[in-house]
């Protein structure tokens, strides 16, 4: 019921430029964060589709109405904060009713409706009480409840997990995206967080200062960012960067690190665009390293039997490509677990691995590593831009 | 630790019986016949209550009745059931026009931008250091060629400006406190911007307004300078001024004027009481959550 096109919109503050030209069409019940560090815009974004600011430039559409200078109350939208913003002088039943008053709803209907929202959030016996009664959990919920009960076109949701505790906000994600089903409504949801943005969204924009990056599903975030900013920022631990050196060899092309060489796969070859400079920046996720266990086994000496040792012992290994080896030191083991993160050093350039917790090295020890070409992202190291072509 | 405990009893002991004794002596002599009030000691010998009996005395309170058959400060403490009426009324308006123009003033400097706002609020400031003395010709004349003088509005008029930059300072800062998401979620709830003021910021901002009404309630009730010399006649003069009166030519009555001073103080401390919940909370900022 809710299509929101957003045209070459601006927010300034003084000198402040917040949001600058800033072009989004967010889908009929799609589930959109606006994801990006303090300070990029997304806030003041969020409360620009709400009607809490207005744009200094640009139009905000809901479908094809124009209602950049509509006022919030006329909007049937809902709201959620991370404050929460209960009306501490009001018991539970009446913040969740307030909205319902205002819009005159009968008072039979009033009562039904707020007991079935609060039924849905599970806090139907905490109605008589003051919002400074309630745990944290509690007043999100009761949040919620206002925020459903009035039926509203679309949700907007502002870091509402970010005053949770760790425990309670993995929960919450559950419950808020078993809401967004349920509902079948337009979520925008805001958040610094990029672990929750991958996992509620079905399309993710991300912001920095004030310019949207890049506007996609979850996995091609991850797996194609368009600038180093994005490859950064998405992931935990994030992208490591190496500087690296690429040339154009026997019809292939080399890339040289610093304690490492190899050439690209056919795949990122292909995608690579033309002309590009010789100097670039190589990212890899901590996941697309791998160590490899036998410390025997020359980690130089790309044989096919150093190949099977890699697709033996690194978890997931893509051994089509032609493998990249190192040697490396471990500076600091981060068992979690399920994983192991290793933070190494390779000629004075440190970086994160993801391996497997069984893998006993420690602070020291010199490992081998692979780096899997075919996970190599490439960027412009002037412009920090992508120099990889986005697949069909 | 434990010493620690008796030293900051010790203090806040010391501080309150330097705060209170004056009070206490006051208390102490409203009971007292006139000629031990001048002997300097403090405990009552024959505790009275003669010095409260004028106040309640029924007769005529114009100055033009005053007669020579009155005991001494006898028709001074007759008038003073009609003083306290006329600071009660002085002290109930200077608060309405406090909220009212504080409140208004106070949410606008906490929640709009505007240039010149820094400039103003030390302007606000500037004008409390003032001492009155300085501006007390020129409030005389100002309020003299408005006809006001000796009239219930001149003192109102008067106090207003005393307490109001006062009030729109802590009111500002309460304001603060009290998080915008709150109107913000009203708006999105359907009200207007005026329907979030009134319907949740407002009543969440109802200790502060009480916090600061009682305080220029308060300091308006026992303003003695301006009252002084902005009225005259019974018909405007508050009870701080009336209680000056005791004070003749010839002698002045200490037992009467303590029973005056004790009559006069306990309103406000009445008010203190009843609204302190409020007073502590108005100060320390609004209750989120």
């Amino acid at each position: 019921m809710a299509k929101i096109t957003i045209q070459n919109m601006s927010k300034h503050f003084g000198d402040v430029i917040a949001v600058d030209k800033l072009n989004l069409e967010i889908d009929e019940q799609e589930f959109l964060t606006l994801l990006g560090p303090s300070g990029c815009g997304k806030t003041t974004t969020l409360n620009i589709i709400a009607g809490l600011e207005e744009p200094t430039e640009g139009q905000v559409f809901f479908d094809d109405q124009d209602v950049t200078h509509i006022p919030p109350e006329q909007r049937n939208i809902a709201m959620v904060f991370q404050t929460y913003a209960l009306y501490p002088h009001m018991r539970v039943f009446d913040n969740i009713a307030f909205g319902l008053r205002m819009r005159k709803v009968a008072g039979d209907q009033i009562k039904t409706r707020v007991i079935e929202a609060a039924q849905a959030m599970e806090i139907e016996n905490l109605m008589d009480r003051k919002p400074r009664q309630l745990s944290g959990g509690q007043r999100q919920r009761v949040a919620l409840a206002r925020a459903i009960v009035r039926d509203p076109r679309l949700f907007l949701l502002d870091e509402p997990l970010s005053n949770l505790d760790a425990k309670l906000r993995i929960t919450m994600r559950t419950e808020l995206k078993r809401l967004h089903a349920e509902l079948e409504k337009t979520f925008v949801y805001v958040t610094h967080d990029q672990a929750e943005s991958m996992i509620m969204s079905d399309r993710i924009a991300i912001l920095n200062e004030g310019k949207l990056q890049q506007l996609d599903n979850p996995e091609k975030i991850y797996n194609y960012p368009t600038n180093m900013f994005i490859a950064g920022f998405v992931g935990s631990p994030p992208m490591n960067f190496f500087e690296a050196e690429i040339r154009h060899e026997n019809e292939k092309w080399q890339i040289r690190g610093d304690g490492f060489a190899c050439s690209l796969d056919a795949e990122t070859d292909r995608r690579l665009v033309h002309n590009p400079p010789t100097i670039v920046k190589l990212g890899i996720r901590p996941e697309d390293i791998g160590v490899v266990t036998q410390s025997d086994t020359d980690p130089t000496d790309v044989s096919a039997q150093t190949l099977a040792l890699a697709d033996e012992y690194v978890p997931g290994w893509d051994t089509s490509a032609e493998q990249c080896f190192a040697k490396a030191k471990v500076i600091v083991r981060e068992p979690l677990g399920s994983d192991l993160f290793l933070a190494l050093e390779l000629n004075g350039a440190t970086f994160k691995v993801r391996t497997r917790p069984n893998i006993d090295f420690g602070r020291g020890d010199i490992v081998s590593i692979a780096l899997n070409p075919a996970k190599f992202h490439l960027f412009d190291p002037v412009t920090g831009s992508t120099l990889l072509q986005p697949t069909k | 630790m434990v010493k620690h405990r008796i030293g900051l009893y010790l203090l806040s002991f010391l501080a309150m019986l330097y705060l209170v004794t004056p009070f206490l002596w006051v208390v102490l002599v409203s009971f007292m016949e006139e000629r031990e009030a001048n002997q300097h000691h403090w405990i009552p010998r024959q505790p009275t209550f003669d010095n409260y009996w004028p106040y309640l005395a029924k007769g005529s309170v114009t100055d033009e009745d005053k007669t020579a058959g009155d005991a001494v400060g006898g028709f001074t403490a007759r008038q003073f059931p009609r003083a306290i009426i006329n600071s009660l009324i002085n002290a109930s308006l200077v608060m309405v026009m406090n909220l009212f123009f504080g409140s208004l003033a106070a949410y606008a400097l906490a929640r709009v931008d505007f240039s010149g706002k820094f400039v103003l609020l030390l302007f606000y400031l500037g004008t409390r250091s003032v001492p009155g003395v300085a501006i007390m010709v020129p409030m005389y004349l100002l309020i003299r060629g408005y006809g006001l003088l000796d009239t219930h509005l001149a003192i109102i008029l008067a106090h207003t400006t005393f307490t109001l930059p006062f009030t729109i300072w802590i009111l500002k800062g309460y304001f603060q406190t009290i998080p915008i998401d709150l109107e913000r979620s009203a708006r999105i709830d359907g009200c207007t911007r005026l329907g979030a003021l009134f319907r949740v910021f407002m009543p969440v901002a109802t200790p502060g307004m009480i916090a600061v009404g009682i305080f220029a309630f308060i300091s308006s009730w026992g303003e003695f300078f301006f009252a002084l010399l902005l009225t005259s006649s019974i018909g405007s003069k508050p009870v701080t001024v009336l209680i000056s009166d005791f004070a003749q030519e010839l002698q002045v009555d200490f037992t009467l004027i303590a029973a005056g001073g004790v009559l006069v103080v306990l309103i406000p401390i009445v008010l203190a009481f009843i609204f302190q919940r409020f007073i502590i909370h108005g100060i320390g900022g609004a209750v989120t959550g």
